[in-house]
């Protein structure tokens, strides 16, 4: 069925009525199709979420979720089929930021920027996700591989570091923080 | 391989080894006692005999006669058979096959033994006589005797079979025991091993079982059996506690969605719409009790992955994490992280456990205090250490705080679901690590013991 239609993304749950999720991804998977696949599911342990991932889906969200969660990781799903490369290109570009993997520099309007290895790893993740809003819950998984909430407003004081040393001092700030979701780094109009 | 030597079966070897040399000691000591006797008195009496004959003879013959039936004698036996020897009462020598009279003080009549060197072929070798003396008429005095040396070989012989036969004994006892003792050895090692494993969290493993149908192969698959029933109910835990946060969450979400939804489309600051800002807030705070309470219980049930986990790299990583929030409140924050530290288990839950441990922290650290995180190694495990200087639990209470849902009245006004250190405590659980409350003087000192990777 899912194979017939044209899809551009999927929000799979894992618990459909009269059909598990898993086995709609991997017969999806097993066609060919490279459709990104977002799971939904109400089995948030890490171990689920590895049999989830190795399924093939691309994203993995527990219920309940914000709508704003959801939102976000369906946007950096669908862009991710578009600006596919941003995964493996060596120098991220954003108006006048600029980092590069390989020599792990950042500049900003041609001056260097100094930043920790863990500020560098949060610049690359909201740089691959430039203009797309980024919640915390994406943050802790993909910068620090933490798959739960801490009670602390830890990401919050990081991206106040981050804000602090890449957008001080120049006029257009960059990192935005979008109220009741996350943030977002984009070139504001 | 030290262990082999405190096993039962080596011990019950050693025991049945003596008690068995013993034995073999006092049974040929008996034999060889019997034997003695009566090859000893027969040879005696056969002496007796001669002695008897000769002084009825010498009354009878002239001295001329008695040396020819001496040296007659003589010859007719070999000298490892009879012997004899007439001296004259200057004490040499008059016939016999006797080279010299042996100088031994003792009364004629009594039973002497004496040493004689006898040609044997090209060499001469020293046989043992056993012989009587009596005086003869005229001064002269005689010997009779018997080569004794032969019963001699064969006593030393039976002696040195004797030594062979208690050390080999006590020999093939040691070896035996220590080949049983290493059996069991051998299989107790198995078992302990796959109980550690058991008890970690691998509910799947099962004590090896030999074929032998003897008492540690039978206890073994009692155990098993009673495993198999464990695992069962675990496994059935596990699927309520599936269908439990399946049916929680769904309901959960759609409630987050409308709210989200309604909320939306309601001007920001108007009172229905603080209602559902509540009401999201609410549902969120649920959703994280819900996740502790689930995580508790998996990690209680101990069905959680077991793979390597570089301790020191997750404990940087956590430090990382806070360390800034810590300096944003004004609350000094030091680490030390020993590299290369690693244990098995959940990369996840024991980030969540330390990040549980430092929310604590933070939560009851005042601007101004200071909070410590270590991580070194102990022995032959290692230990991380959070510390701070807020108010600490007395020690009355730190049992009771492992708990669910126990919060101190000191911490009423603080935020949070009481559900923090009871994770640490099922996380520790399921890593076979020890959770200590200590009291840092002033403060709260959490230590998270972790053995040896086995």
């Amino acid at each position: 069925m899912a194979s017939s239609l044209a899809v551009d993304l999927a929000i799979v749950d894992r618990m459909l009525p009269k059909l598990d999720g898993l086995s709609l991804v991997q017969s999806l998977r097993a066609t060919g199709r490279k459709v990104p696949v977002l799971i939904l599911s109400a089995l948030g342990e890490v171990d689920d979420r590895i049999t989830g991932l190795r399924a093939g889906g691309d994203d993995y969200l527990t219920k309940p979720y914000h709508v704003a969660e959801l939102l976000a990781r369906v946007d950096a799903l669908a862009r991710r089929g578009e600006s596919g490369n941003a995964e493996t290109r060596t120098k991220l570009k954003l108006a006048d930021l600029e980092l590069d993997r390989m020599t792990r520099r950042v500049t900003r309007a041609g001056k260097k920027i100094e930043l920790t290895a863990r500020e560098f790893q949060l610049l690359e993740f909201l740089m691959r996700h430039s203009g797309q809003v980024v919640t915390r819950t994406m943050l802790l998984e993909g910068v620090w591989d933490y798959h739960f909430d801490p009670q602390t407003n830890v990401i919050d004081v990081h991206i106040s570091r981050l804000r602090q040393a890449i957008d001080k001092g120049f006029d257009k700030p960059l990192l935005h923080t979008v109220r009741g979701a996350g943030y977002s780094l984009r070139e504001d109009e | 391989m030290l262990g082999v030597l405190d096993t039962s079966p080596f011990r019950i070897a050693i025991v049945y080894s003596v008690v068995f040399a013993l034995g073999a000691v006092a049974l040929l000591g008996a034999v060889d006692y019997a034997v003695s006797r009566v090859v000893d008195g027969s040879t005696d009496n056969l002496i007796e005999a001669e002695v008897q004959g000769l002084r009825e003879q010498v009354l009878v013959l002239s001295r001329g006669d008695f040396i020819e039936l001496i040296e007659q004698r003589s010859q007719e036996q070999d000298v490892r058979g009879a012997v004899y020897l007439m001296v004259d009462p200057q004490m040499r020598p008059v016939a016999g096959n006797v080279p010299a009279w042996p100088t031994i003080d003792a009364s004629e009549g009594k039973w002497i033994n004496f040493k004689v060197a006898v040609p044997y072929g090209d060499e001469t070798r020293v046989h043992e006589i056993r012989a009587q003396r009596f005086p003869l008429p005229g001064g002269y005095r005689m010997l009779v005797g018997h080569d004794v040396q032969e019963r001699q070989d064969v006593k030393h012989l039976v002696m040195r079979g004797l030594i062979a036969a208690v050390v080999m004994t006590l020999l093939l006892g040691l070896g035996g025991g220590f080949w049983m003792g290493r059996r069991i050895l051998a299989q107790a090692g198995a078992i302990s091993a796959a109980a550690t494993e058991i008890v970690r969290g691998d509910l799947s493993r099962r004590l090896p079982v030999r074929a032998a149908d003897d008492e540690i192969n039978r206890l073994a698959r009692e155990i098993n059996n009673m495993l198999d029933k464990i695992e069962q109910l675990t496994l059935g835990m596990r699927t309520v506690l599936d269908s439990a946060a399946h049916d929680l969450r769904t309901p959960l979400n759609r409630l987050q969605s409308t709210a989200e939804g309604a909320m939306h489309e309601l001007q920001p600051g108007t009172s229905g719409r603080r209602v559902l800002e509540s009401v999201s807030v609410e549902v969120d705070r649920m959703r994280a009790t819900l996740d502790a309470l689930l995580r508790i219980a998996l990690a209680e049930t101990g069905t959680v992955a077991r793979e390597p986990v570089d301790l020191s790299e997750l404990v940087e990583s956590v430090v990382d994490l806070y360390g800034p929030v810590a300096e944003e409140r004004g609350i000094g924050f030091a680490s030390a992280v020993s590299t290369g530290i690693g244990v098995r288990g959940s990369r996840q839950l024991l980030a969540q456990a330390l990040a549980n441990l430092l929310d604590n922290a933070l939560k009851f650290t005042q601007p101004g205090g200071r909070i410590r995180v270590e991580l070194r190694a102990a022995g032959t495990g290692s230990e991380v250490t959070v510390e701070d200087d807020g108010p600490g639990i007395p020690v009355d209470k730190r049992e009771l705080v492992l708990g669910r849902r126990v919060r101190l009245d000191e911490a009423r006004n603080v935020p949070g679901s009481g559900l923090g250190l009871s994770l640490v405590a099922a996380v520790a659980k399921l890593h076979g690590a020890r959770l200590i409350l200590d009291d840092a003087q002033p403060g709260l000192k959490v230590t998270l013991k972790f053995q040896g990777e086995s």
